[in-house]
């Protein structure tokens, strides 16, 4: 194997673009640091009012006291359970959907200009519909996230389903494969690196929807938390909730549909 | 002795209407162990005639018999290789060659055992646990040879096998397929708009014409192998296919020609007085 094509894999295998280089992957510290810095320094020079900003450091202990308490993580669990709900019934109704689409042209046409329509709408419109049907609470918030997570999902998938070349469909009649091991062992791996793309893409926009609603419609999860901490002047708890929230977006995201996403891809 | 492979008035019309032909009423025979290499102008419906006789595409009308036996879809006896590999990229070397067997359910042991063999003889041996992305055109299609090889086909079909390769190794590749089917006695039909690699490989070349595709010819070649591409009589076999296929080519063009004169003609004769329309008869004439 040539030295490029060994290069090629095992910056594919750890999925960085700075593979190899242990420095370079840890250079986006020094911005984040000076930036936490900036913040400190600012806040105790009382260049921004402390009913603005509070200092970082205060934030930081506020974090740590918070996320000692049952009920600030019962918050985080509530919306992010509200999250994998909706995720869930996302992927479930936009996968059979996408693999019709990406295997029937006359589906395809039937379907996804609908689709692309109701994409371009803003999710939260339709936010006070379903209040109205459903009041303020979960459901609403399960429903908003799985429209936000859809998409993602529909059009990774049907892309994915329409990019299989034919000559496979070939081979696998060759080898008479039945239907359900086509489906199987053929479609799903080819299209499985989409579809965990857009997997993750809709786990990154259904964050966004369920902190929206929960401090539109003050469902009892995190945003409404942060919400509520901060028209009542507590700003620290506030920004320790967005550090909360940060952290477990992030590291759900890189450790699960991240991690997920690179094995699906390993071959590719 | 009975062909293994019996095509009888094979046409193909791709669409409901009957406008566009592909194949018409195309008929031969494969003996058992025989390389058949089909040559043809591009376009002319090679590729769909192999799709046909591997049961993936079914003829408009007329019958192609495997053993005696209509061939109505894919059979366990007729395996086939494939001009971009076909290989399945998530699955490694060893997993791509087990692909046909699994489908058969065969055990895991015993699938991955023979698996092993055919890497052996395609020389690919300690490539098992790497995936296709990691190898060459050649290595690549050295895979698509053994899966094909590993259901124990009686039939290998190969659809323009070598020809997203590059030469040199395509050349070697050719001498390993040509050793194999002298090893194996099985039966091989190539299709190729390579007609040294034709010649070089088939006991019988079957040229068809342009589009909808006849048997234009059907050329034994009893040169002994391995064969001489410098031999006389292999390239005068090659000078006579070329000139076949360049004369379909050439009757094609002259068709394609002759439509657009006329059409030009009814647009002149539009303009002119009646007693004028004479061209007609010395274009006809060339």
């Amino acid at each position: 194997m040539s030295v490029e094509k060994q290069r090629a894999l095992t910056l594919s295998l750890t999925g960085g673009v700075f593979a190899g280089d242990k420095f370079a992957s840890c250079l986006w510290i020094i911005p984040l640091a000076s930036g936490f810095a900036v913040w400190e320094v600012v806040t105790r020079l009382g260049m921004v009012p402390s009913s603005n900003l509070p200092t970082f450091s205060s934030v930081l202990v506020t974090f740590f006291s918070s996320i000692q308490e049952p009920s600030f993580l019962l918050r985080i669990a509530h919306s992010f359970m509200n999250l994998i709900c909706g995720l869930f019934l996302a992927f479930s109704t936009a996968l059979p959907l996408a693999f019709a689409a990406g295997s029937k042209n006359k589906f395809d046409c039937t379907l996804t200009p609908l689709i692309m329509l109701f994409g371009a709408l803003p999710d939260l419109s339709f936010l006070p519909l379903l209040v109205l049907w459903f009041g303020p609470g979960n459901v609403a918030a399960v429903i908003m996230a799985s429209v936000a997570g859809f998409f993602p999902i529909y059009f990774t998938v049907r892309e994915g389903t329409k990019n299989i070349p034919r000559e496979l469909f070939d081979v696998t009649s060759v080898f008479r494969s039945d239907r359900l091991s086509t489906f199987t062992k053929m479609v799903l791996p080819a299209i499985s690196p989409h579809m965990f793309s857009g997997l993750r893409l809709a786990y990154d926009f259904a964050w966004e929807i369920i902190i929206a609603i929960e401090i539109a419609t003050r469902v009892a999860g995190i945003g409404n938390f942060i919400e509520g901490n901060v028209s009542a002047g507590s700003l620290q708890s506030g920004f320790a909730a967005i550090l909360a929230i940060a952290i477990v977006a992030i590291v759900v995201d890189r450790a699960f549909f991240g991690s997920l996403e690179s094995w699906a891809k390993r071959w590719a | 002795m009975e062909n293994h492979v019996e095509l009888s008035n094979v046409s193909k019309y791709f669409d409901a209407e009957r406008k566009f032909h592909a194949l018409h009423e195309v008929s031969f025979g494969i003996s058992h162990g025989e390389f058949v290499s089909i040559v043809g102008p591009s376009g002319c419906g090679k590729s769909t005639l192999l799709k046909i006789i591997a049961g993936l595409d079914k003829p408009t009308s007329g019958e192609v018999k495997f053993s005696g036996g209509p061939v109505c879809g894919p059979h366990n006896k007729i395996s086939m290789v494939f001009q971009a590999f076909g290989l399945f990229p998530w699955r490694t070397v060893l997993e791509n060659v087990e692909y046909g067997l699994e489908m058969r359910k065969v055990p895991k042991d015993e699938r991955r055992n023979s698996a092993r063999q055919y890497l052996e003889i395609v020389g690919l041996a300690g490539y098992e646990h790497m995936y296709p992305k990691q190898l060459s055109g050649g290595m690549k299609q050295r895979v698509g040879i053994a899966r094909a090889l590993a259901v124990e086909p009686e039939v290998v079909l190969m659809d323009e096998a070598f020809s997203a390769i590059d030469e040199v190794t395509a050349e070697v590749l050719r001498e390993e397929v040509a050793e194999i089917h002298k090893q194996t006695g099985k039966t091989f039909v190539l299709v190729t708009h390579n007609l040294s690699e034709a010649i070089e490989l088939a006991d019988k070349v079957v040229v068809l014409s342009s589009r909808p595709a006849r048997v234009k010819k059907i050329l034994p070649i009893s040169l002994d192998r391995p064969r001489d591409r410098t031999h006389s009589l292999f390239v005068h076999m090659h000078m006579d296919i070329l000139h076949l296929l360049k004369e379909e080519l050439e009757n094609t063009l002259i068709r394609h020609k002759l439509r657009g004169m006329k059409e030009l003609e009814a647009l002149h004769d539009m303009e002119r007085p009646k007693d004028e329309a004479q061209p007609k008869q010395t274009l006809a004439a060339t």
